[in-house]
Order: C-alpha cells, then sequence, then structure tokens
C-alpha cells in the first residue's frame, strides 16, 4: 500500500499547486485522479514517482515513509510514448539495460535476461518476434506505449502511474491499452494510479477502484468509481461529468445535466470554498466558509461541499 | 472585373460538393475517390483516425493541400466559388478567410505570439482589402470573451479555450459562410471542450453556415453534428445522419469505432478493443477492401475489389445483405 498523506506543493512563490492531499492505493487496485488541466493532478503523479520534490506531507509504503531507492517501484507511463522511447535503440536494447541490472543484482545470466524480454512482451500484448529488432519509429502508437509499458515492468514495479496514458493514442487501439494495465492489475498485482480528464477511460481501468476528483490542488470528492459517476454530490464533479459528451442516438442527456462554465482567472483564493466563484449553486456561506473534506449529509462518498446534493448529470442509455 | 464582385452575396448557406475526390502523395492516395456531400446549414462530423486521410479532405475544402500531396482526380464544389481545385493561387488566396473560414488543428498555438491578437486581426483584415472588421467584436463578445481585452491580448496571455475561439473568430470575421474545424478540442479539457461545442452549435445556426468537423473522437460528433462520415485508409466507409449511424452503425469498422468507446454507464464490459493496427499511408492495400485486415465479416471478395458505397456504407458484406 502506498499512501500520500497531507502533501503540499507551492511553485514559485504562491501556485500552490497542491494543498494538502491524501491518498492510499491499495495493492493491486486502481486510483484515478480526475480533474481540469492544472488541478495538480499530473505534479502528484509526478511526486509519487519521484520526478518531484514535494513541500509538505509524508509519502509512505506499508506505513513506513518511502526512501529513495523505493521510488523505482513506482513507474511512470506518460503520454507521448514517442518521446519516452530513445529513438536510436530498438525494442530489445530498451528492455534489456534494466534488466541487465535486474540480473546481476540477484545473479541471473544472459538466457533469463532473454526469456525475461519474451516474456514482458507477450504479457504486454506484443509479438516478440515482430518487435524485438524494431526501432520506435516503426511501431504504432499503441505499440509504443505497450513497449513503455514492458520497461516499466522490467523493475517490478508496485505502482504505475499513467498519466493520460491513452491520450495520444489513435481511437481504435485506446482500448486495448486501458484493457492491459486493467489485466496487469489482475496478473501481477500491480496497483495503477490513473492521471486523466477522461473520466470513462478512469472506470474501465478502475473497476472496483476509487475515484479522486481534483480541484485546484484539493481533493472535492473521493469514493467508488460507480457512486461518484451515478451519484456525484459536489458540483464539480458534477459540472466534469456534464462535459462529457453525450453519444446521441445512444444515449440522452442526464436529467441533472448542467452547463459547466470555464475556469475564471485562479490566481486569487477566495476564502472559503475555492470552487464557489465558479460553482452555479453557491450561495453567501460557501464564499466564507472553507468546506471539510468529509461525509457531511450521510453521504457514501467523501467530499468537500458545505451543500452536497446528488444530480444525475451523467448520460442515460436510450432503450 | 475582380472574382469578389462577381459573387453574389451569400445570404443562404453555401452546399460543398466532394465529388469523386482522390488526393496523392507520390502516387500513394492519402484520400481515394471520396465523394461527400455537405448540405446547406448543417454540421459534418468527420471522424477517422490519424493517417486515416481526414486532414488531408478538409484541406481540400481550401484548396490548400500542399506538395507532395497532389489532387489527382475529382472536384470540391462550394456554393458560389466553384470547383476549389481549378482555382489559381491568387483566387484562393481570396476566398480563404473571406468565403471559406478554416480553424486549424492546434488553432491554439497557430497564432502569432509577437502581435497581439488585434493586430493580427488588421493584418487579416488588410490581405483581403476589408477595413470594416467591427464584426470581430461581437463575434468574440458571443463567444463570451471580453473583447477589448482580447484583441490587446498576446496569445501566450489567452487560454486555450479562449484561443480557440479566437480561432474561429478570425474564420468568421470576414463573413465566410463555409467554416472548417480540424480537431478543434483535442488539446482542450472537458469542460472547455462542451463550452467550445456549444459555440460551434450556436453559430453554426446564427450565421448561417456550412460546417465541417473534423476530429477523431466520435463523442465530438454526436454531440453537434447532423450529419457523419467516417473515414478509415483515405476512404469514408460509411456516411449518413450522425444519430442513426452511431445508433446503428453499419460498417463493421464503424461498429467497431463506437464499441471501443468506453462508457460512463452500463456495462464496463461492454466496450470491445478493435484488434489489428489502421494503416498508414505507405501499408494502404492498393487493391480490395482497406478494412478488411481488421475485419470479422471479411470475405474471399474483399481481398480484390474495393467495396462501393451503398446507401452510404461501403462494405462487401453489409451490402450483399441488404440486396439480396
Amino acid at each position: 500500500m502506498i499512501e500520500g498523506r497531507g502533501i503540499t506543493k507551492t511553485f514559485g512563490k504562491s501556485v500552490k499547486a497542491l494543498r494538502g492531499v491524501d491518498f492510499a492505493i491499495p495493492r493491486g487496485g486502481a486510483v484515478s485522479f480526475i480533474g481540469e488541466s492544472g488541478c495538480g493532478k499530473t505534479t502528484l503523479g509526478r511526486i509519487l514517482a519521484g520526478l518531484e520534490s514535494y513541500d509538505g506531507g509524508q509519502l509512505l509504503r506499508d506505513g513506513k515513509t518511502l526512501k529513495g531507492g523505493e521510488f523505482r517501484r513506482i513507474q511512470l507511463i506518460h503520454q507521448d510514448p514517442y518521446s519516452a522511447l530513445n529513438p536510436t535503440r530498438t525494442v530489445e536494447s530498451t528492455l534489456r539495460d534494466p534488466l541487465r541490472l535486474r540480473a546481476k543484482q540477484t545473479g541471473r545470466g544472459e538466457a533469463w535476461i532473454s526469456s525475461r524480454v519474451e516474456q514482458l512482451l507477450s504479457l504486454v500484448g506484443l509479438n516478440p518476434g515482430y518487435v524485438l529488432e524494431r526501432y520506435p519509429h516503426q511501431l504504432s502508437g499503441g505499440m509504443r506505449q505497450r513497449v513503455v509499458v514492458a520497461r516499466a515492468l522490467t523493475v517490478d514495479p508496485e505502482v504505475l502511474v499513467a498519466d493520460e496514458a491513452v491520450s495520444m493514442i489513435d481511437v481504435s487501439l485506446r482500448l486495448g491499452i486501458l484493457g492491459l494495465l486493467r489485466s496487469l492489475r489482475e496478473t501481477l498485482g500491480v496497483s495503477v494510479l490513473f492521471i486523466t480528464h477522461d473520466v470513462a477511460t478512469a472506470r474501465y481501468v478502475g473497476v472496483e477502484g476509487e475515484l479522486y476528483v481534483i480541484y485546484r490542488g484539493a481533493v472535492v470528492e473521493r469514493g467508488p468509481v460507480e457512486t461518484v459517476l451515478t451519484d456525484p454530490v459536489h458540483p464539480y464533479t458534477q459540472c466534469l461529468l456534464s462535459a462529457i459528451p453525450v453519444l446521441h442516438g445512444l444515449e440522452k442527456p442526464g436529467p441533472d445535466r448542467l452547463v459547466p462554465s470555464e475556469p475564471l482567472d485562479e490566481r486569487t483564493d477566495p476564502p472559503g470554498c475555492l470552487f464557489a466563484p465558479r460553482c452555479p449553486f453557491a450561495n453567501p456561506v460557501c464564499v466564507e466558509q472553507p468546506p471539510p473534506l468529509g461525509r457531511l449529509g450521510h453521504t457514501p462518498q467523501d467530499h468537500a461541499c458545505l451543500f452536497p446534493a446528488s444530480r444525475h448529470v451523467v448520460a442515460v442509455p436510450l432503450g | 472585373m475582380s472574382i469578389v464582385e462577381i459573387w453574389p452575396t451569400v445570404t443562404a448557406a453555401p452546399g460543398v460538393a466532394i465529388e469523386e475526390l482522390t488526393i496523392a502523395y507520390g502516387g500513394l492516395p492519402a484520400v481515394a475517390n471520396v465523394s461527400l456531400e455537405l448540405k446547406p446549414g448543417t454540421i459534418t462530423g468527420l471522424v477517422g483516425e490519424s493517417g486515416s486521410g481526414k486532414s488531408t479532405l478538409a484541406l481540400s475544402l481550401l484548396g490548400a493541400v500542399t506538395k507532395p500531396g497532389k489532387v489527382t482526380r475529382g472536384k470540391v464544389v462550394i456554393d458560389g466559388i466553384g470547383d476549389v481545385t481549378k482555382l489559381g493561387a491568387e483566387e484562393l488566396r481570396r476566398v480563404r478567410g473571406s468565403k471559406i473560414g478554416y480553424v486549424f488543428q492546434a488553432a491554439q498555438n497557430s497564432l502569432n505570439p509577437l502581435k497581439t491578437v488585434g493586430k493580427q486581426l488588421l493584418d487579416l483584415g488588410k490581405a483581403h482589402g476589408v477595413k470594416d472588421l467591427r464584426e470581430a467584436h461581437p463575434l468574440l463578445e458571443r463567444m463570451g470573451l471580453n473583447a477589448d481585452r482580447v484583441l490587446k491580448s498576446y496569445q501566450h496571455e489567452l487560454s486555450g479555450g479562449m484561443r480557440q475561439r479566437v480561432g474561429i473568430m478570425f474564420a468568421l470575421v470576414l463573413n465566410a459562410h463555409v467554416l472548417v474545424l480540424d480537431e478543434p478540442t483535442t488539446a482542450l479539457d472537458m469542460i472547455t471542450q462542451a463550452n467550445i461545442l456549444q459555440i460551434v452549435r450556436d453559430i453554426q445556426r446564427d450565421r448561417h453556415l456550412t460546417t465541417l468537423i473534423v476530429t477523431h473522437d466520435v463523442g465530438v460528433v454526436a454531440e453537434v453534428a447532423q450529419r457523419i462520415a467516417v473515414m478509415y485508409g483515405g476512404r469514408i466507409v460509411e456516411q449518413g445522419d450522425a444519430r442513426r449511424v452511431i445508433a446503428e452503425p453499419k460498417h463493421p469498422y464503424t461498429r467497431a469505432l463506437i464499441n471501443a468507446i468506453p462508457r460512463l454507464t452500463g456495462d464496463v464490459d461492454a466496450a470491445k478493443p478493435l484488434p489489428g493496427t489502421p494503416p498508414t499511408l505507405g501499408t494502404i492495400p492498393l487493391a480490395g477492401c482497406v478494412f478488411r485486415e481488421r475485419c470479422p465479416l471479411r470475405m474471399e471478395i474483399c481481398d480484390t475489389v474495393e467495396p462501393v458505397a451503398v446507401g452510404g456504407v461501403a462494405c462487401h458484406a453489409v451490402n450483399k445483405g441488404d440486396t439480396p
């Protein structure tokens, strides 16, 4: 179990990227962070992967502070597989190097490395005979992303942090990658932290997992994926879900669908709820009083709203 | 007499007819024998993956297919302009912007970083000999922006959604009635995307536009378009009424594509991945059906004979079933 407690991060003097975020990623579980760009979800993923420092709070692994070398067990898979792979290296060489280090540490030989390379490629759904000798530019976007996943798996990670991992992949290939991330949870017990603004993909990867909705560096709603999607209580979550295109012909808009407003100038912090200036339901109290993350109103999920109300904003299938 | 004078003032939205259009890059067709009609006053969604030829097809409306690409066959006829593929460089320069508005992919990056939006607007007016650019104001305000502020801004001072709106303003300020939007929401957040799509809908209705929206996202088409055309390997494999095609896709590619969209409700495993990889320009088969490698309905004839569209669907298997 990897946990974060009260993680804060400020860029420069005043840009509060994270305002004390708590999260827990159980082994083999899935946690998704959703929110608009600039909400801090990527920063949080990078902090977890050891690529970014944080100002306050704690990162824990099984209750103990996460130490330098352990960050290797948390691997980042980012948006663009093309820039994540060395263009001058074949797939084989990309995978062999980290495995060689591993082999040295465990006293195994070249034969183990070769069999492990093939094993990992098969695991991510690639044909070793086809891809081993190839360079990244000779592969499709989907194949490249699978190579990136295979490379991450060479170090036997506990957590894969997938940051918008399919947004640059062709639509017909996306589901395959999402399915791969999901199956790795089952076959290897790897946990997945899925960071995205595309809620439907988060639902697909994060079956039985938790959804965190992040707004301006703070978690505003948190709970089991299905609960948050079908019964969101925070107006920001409701705006976010209302913005998802309705597949007219197959679906009709949810009965309570909102018309969300775009981000405002976010350089100033209101004293109360950060979302109040954009909130369609804000009242004078909201502007004054910061809402704590909790279960006010006996909701099944955590939320940070003084006036939680369930609204059905997600599209409803026809027929 | 300049061409601008002989064109009648457009009062109704113009129609666009793309007829048997082939655009090749060094002998390889990126768009092959495509026929597509954009009915006046409608929004048509052109859906395809990377390499499907959708952007090349969209550029042909501007007559902007660049070398080594070449229109080798067919026509693009726009009401009030004529066949765009036959226009010379100067005529093209005049119609671009004034008759056909184009919002480029990543419009948020297509602004000049060294000039304010207002200065770029004046440049546009100068290029077309138009002095009265007051239209920019109501256009920007209509899209929910503070026009005075935006015109004084440099692109880095605007958010992605604001830049996209500025792109739409540039496309329409000279009163163009054909609007092409190439991936207008790809780099944007969900909420910004929803707002831009609302603008596309409103503006299309207010200004009598004929709109083509190019995207990889079926959801975007479902939200705004009346018609849909699905491209694969340089061909339009299916076209028709957007809601009907989304509800009952006939071509196996359209079916698989819609089936591969993860949804927010219902059985999470109802979404099924599509096997294989979309072809690139170099790997599009030269004979037979372009989709056969990934097709569950593949037959012998698909290897050799390219299917012709019947009722908007170009598939041997589907069309055999239709005409017993």
